[in-house]
């Protein structure tokens, strides 16, 4: 009788991980780089600043390096250049974002028209923004220079002035001054942005609106804005913490002076760290920036998630 | 005559051209040739890192580093070039990290600083048998000079003097500063000198920057005050808040000076002079080479800082050092390279370009030095030169500007009188007495 050659069904070993669980560990390594990159960047120099903050850190008195716990933050709280620092962003901030989101609103409306040369005045609006931050610094400098700035002269020239007026060492001006300086660098983000938000509204809305009798301010009122609002939201949050964390702009323009007149949070951090080589407590400043940063996005995020069900 | 030898205009322009290379390649301020037999392979390099307040001195510190290179085998320098803003900073970091350079160019405030953190290499028994030590002026020596250690060479030194447009006052038949001036005549001479209608102004005081309070102190210093007094803070004292009222009142009620005062540092009062806005101000000697440039050698001369009522005055003294480390990698390299910048032409060439003078006796006698009236207020100067006070204590260098600087503006700007700057600015001083 032939033998015949039977295969035998071997079961396969079971495997370590389910396929399930096989699929999520493969989906989960290749965001690895991403993590590795994010955590290293973003997530570890955090971690390292509020360790930092916890310690005394002057770079040229290493014999006094030690573990103070919360000894920076309690000299924070005494601290009146810091509170007078918050003050002044505050200041800095809401003054620089609402001008330029006003004239930025302005630029975007008069841009969505169609006239002749729109295409070289988009390109023109948008230079103050290509600009390096130093350089705007730099040349606003130059036209605010009390003495021979352009400013000055001109409105001298016009009779607007009988004196000179000295815009960045007056610290009553000081403040406003720079803050023209960023509203002009500004307006053109908030153009741009709300120039794409205009150009993806439909036009069959208006058509409808007009058919409906709205008036301008209406149509304005009612399908603008509210199209226009997630956009808004975006951009006014992006600005407010950029402008919180900008410091180049006010660093080469007064270093925070006169008399700490233009002296921001940001600015005063960087003039602990890198001036009084105060590494400890430039952290401590850090962790509180950060915190007063992710307090503002939660509120704001809160409130216009509110504002935005309601309509 | 033969053609072959008339030159095109084309061969001319070539031979030109490369007669203009070679001269490039040499300098001409220096009296040997530059093209030298290459160094040996294996060159100890030696770091060098210079801080640039300006880009004159970028070239003048490369030649002087080839130069270097050249005249030895044994080692190669490297500089590294840093902006002045960022080389206290970069080099405390470099300490801290273990790696500072080799040497370095700093002014004398920040030695003790460095010192503080263990970090500079003591010269003391070194110099002491070096070639040129008795050369050196005593009071330089004292710049660099901290808790009876040699720690850097002073490799140029200068004082504060007051510089005065000559063109303008003969124009405004004002009389010239005399070497003996006091406080009234220097009011009255900036008051001659001050035009607004012109946009011209009598006196460019500091506002920004260390030397904001140092040109102040300088006044309290001539009204009879001190920075210690027994070992104590004594900078809140009467006279000196008199001196500084009177100082401040310059620009807070007088107004001889431009209304941008609280924002000029070094940049401002020089340019200022220099684009014809102020007619007098107080600076150490090396804008006096850029002032040549800026407004002719004819047209300005400087004299010494008035004399305050009780006929005092003071005129700080200060030292540009070379400086090395002990965990310099390279420490003979540091010590052969900075010992060679002190030798004759190096330092002479590096004074007289930026305008500072030597800290040798030999070569500060030097005509190009002594009869040269843009140095006069300078020289004249030096009778009644003092180390700076605020050398005392390394803790004071970074707290003069991060702290003192502030405080002063305010009181520049009558957020503070004089008193209450005072009060505050000691309180810092005392906290930082170490």
């Amino acid at each position: 009788m032939a033998r015949s050659d039977a295969t035998v069904a071997v079961a396969l070993p079971r495997p370590l991980l389910s396929r399930r669980a096989r699929e999520l560990a493969t989906g989960y390594l290749y965001l690895v780089p991403v993590a590795v990159c994010l955590g290293g960047t973003i997530v570890f120099p955090i971690l390292k600043a509020m360790h930092m903050s916890l310690y005394n850190h002057v770079l040229f008195k290493p014999q006094e390096y030690g573990f103070v716990g919360l000894g920076n933050y309690a000299r924070l709280l005494r601290d009146e250049t810091f509170w007078l620092t918050l003050w002044n962003s505050f200041v800095w901030v809401f003054g620089s974002v609402a001008l330029q989101f006003v004239g930025g609103f302005a630029a975007a409306l008069l841009l969505h028209q169609s006239f002749r040369g729109r295409a070289f005045v988009r390109t023109v609006t948008l230079l103050p923004w290509i600009v390096p931050g130093v350089v705007v610094a730099l040349v606003w400098e130059w036209l605010y220079q009390p003495n021979y700035g352009v400013i000055n002269d001109v409105l001298l020239r016009l009779g607007w002035l009988r004196d000179r007026v000295a815009w960045l060492s007056d610290p009553g001006l000081a403040m406003p001054a720079v803050i023209a300086t960023n509203v002009w660098r500004g307006v053109p983000f908030f153009a741009i942005m709300l120039l794409a938000g205009l150009q993806a509204i439909h036009d069959d809305l208006y058509e409808a609106a007009r058919v409906d009798g709205a008036s301008v301010t209406e149509r304005f009122r009612h399908i603008t804005l509210p199209l226009l609002r997630p956009i808004i939201i975006v951009a006014t949050a992006t600005r407010v913490i950029w402008t919180f964390n900008y410091a180049d702009l006010i660093f080469v323009m007064t270093s925070g002076g006169p008399a700490n007149a233009t002296q921001i949070t940001s600015t005063y951090t960087l003039v602990t760290a890198y001036t009084n080589l105060d590494f400890g407590y430039a952290a401590t400043l850090s962790v509180v920036l950060l915190v007063i940063m992710l307090v503002f996005t939660v509120l704001y995020l809160r409130v216009t998630r509110g504002i935005e069900s309601a309509t | 005559m033969d053609d072959r030898w008339i030159l095109s205009r084309r061969q001319l322009l070539k031979t030109m051209a490369a007669s203009g290379a070679l001269a490039a390649a040499d300098l001409a301020w220096w009296e040997e040739p530059l093209v030298r037999p290459r160094r040996a392979w294996g060159a100890a390099p030696v770091r060098f890192q210079f801080s640039v307040p300006e880009p004159k001195r970028t070239a003048l510190v490369e030649s002087l580093a080839q130069r270097f290179n050249q005249s030895q085998t044994d080692f190669e320098v490297k500089v590294e070039f840093v902006p002045q803003a960022q080389a206290r900073q970069k080099l405390i970091a470099g300490i801290a990290a273990n790696n500072p350079p080799d040497c370095c160019q700093v002014w004398d405030n920040w030695v003790g600083e460095f010192e503080g953190m263990g970090a500079v290499e003591d010269l003391t028994s070194r110099v002491r048998d070096w070639k040129y030590y008795k050369d050196v002026t005593p009071i330089a020596w004292q710049t660099v000079t901290l808790k009876g250690k040699i720690l850097s060479f002073p490799w140029v030194v200068t004082n504060d003097g007051v510089y005065w447009r000559t063109d303008r006052a003969a124009e405004y038949g004002i009389k010239p500063p005399q070497d003996d001036w006091t406080w009234d005549e220097f009011m009255a001479t900036a008051r001659a000198f001050t035009k607004p209608e012109k946009n011209q102004y009598g006196f460019g005081m500091r506002g920004q920057g260390t030397w904001a309070v140092l040109y102040a102190t300088e006044f309290m210093y001539a009204g009879g005050a001190q920075v210690l007094r027994d070992g104590k803070v004594a900078i809140n004292s009467k006279e000196a808040a008199e001196g500084l009222d009177w100082y401040l009142d310059l620009f807070r009620k007088h107004r001889v000076c431009p209304p941008s005062v609280p924002t000029d540092g070094w940049r401002g009062i020089v340019e200022g002079f220099g684009r014809g806005i102020t007619n007098m101000y107080i600076h150490n000697s090396g804008s006096s080479e850029e002032q040549k440039d800026f407004v002719g050698a004819k047209s300005f001369a400087t004299v010494p800082l008035p004399l305050g009522p009780g006929r005092k005055r003071v005129s700080f003294y200060f030292s540009e050092t070379l400086t090395g480390f002990k965990n310099a990698k390279n420490r003979e390299g540091a010590w052969r390279f900075m010992s060679w910048c002190m030798d004759d032409e190096p330092k002479f060439m590096y004074c007289k370009t930026l305008g500072l003078l030597p800290s040798r006796k030999s070569l500060a006698d030097r005509p190009e030095f002594t009869k040269d009236p843009a140095y006069q207020g300078f020289i004249k100067s030096f009778p009644f030169s003092i180390v700076s006070p605020y050398l005392a204590y390394a803790g004071w260098g970074g707290k003069l500007d991060s702290e003192g600087v502030p405080l002063f503006q305010q009181a520049l700007v009558g957020k503070l009188t004089a008193k209450e700057f005072l009060e505050k600015f000691a309180e810092v001083l005392a906290k930082n007495m170490a």
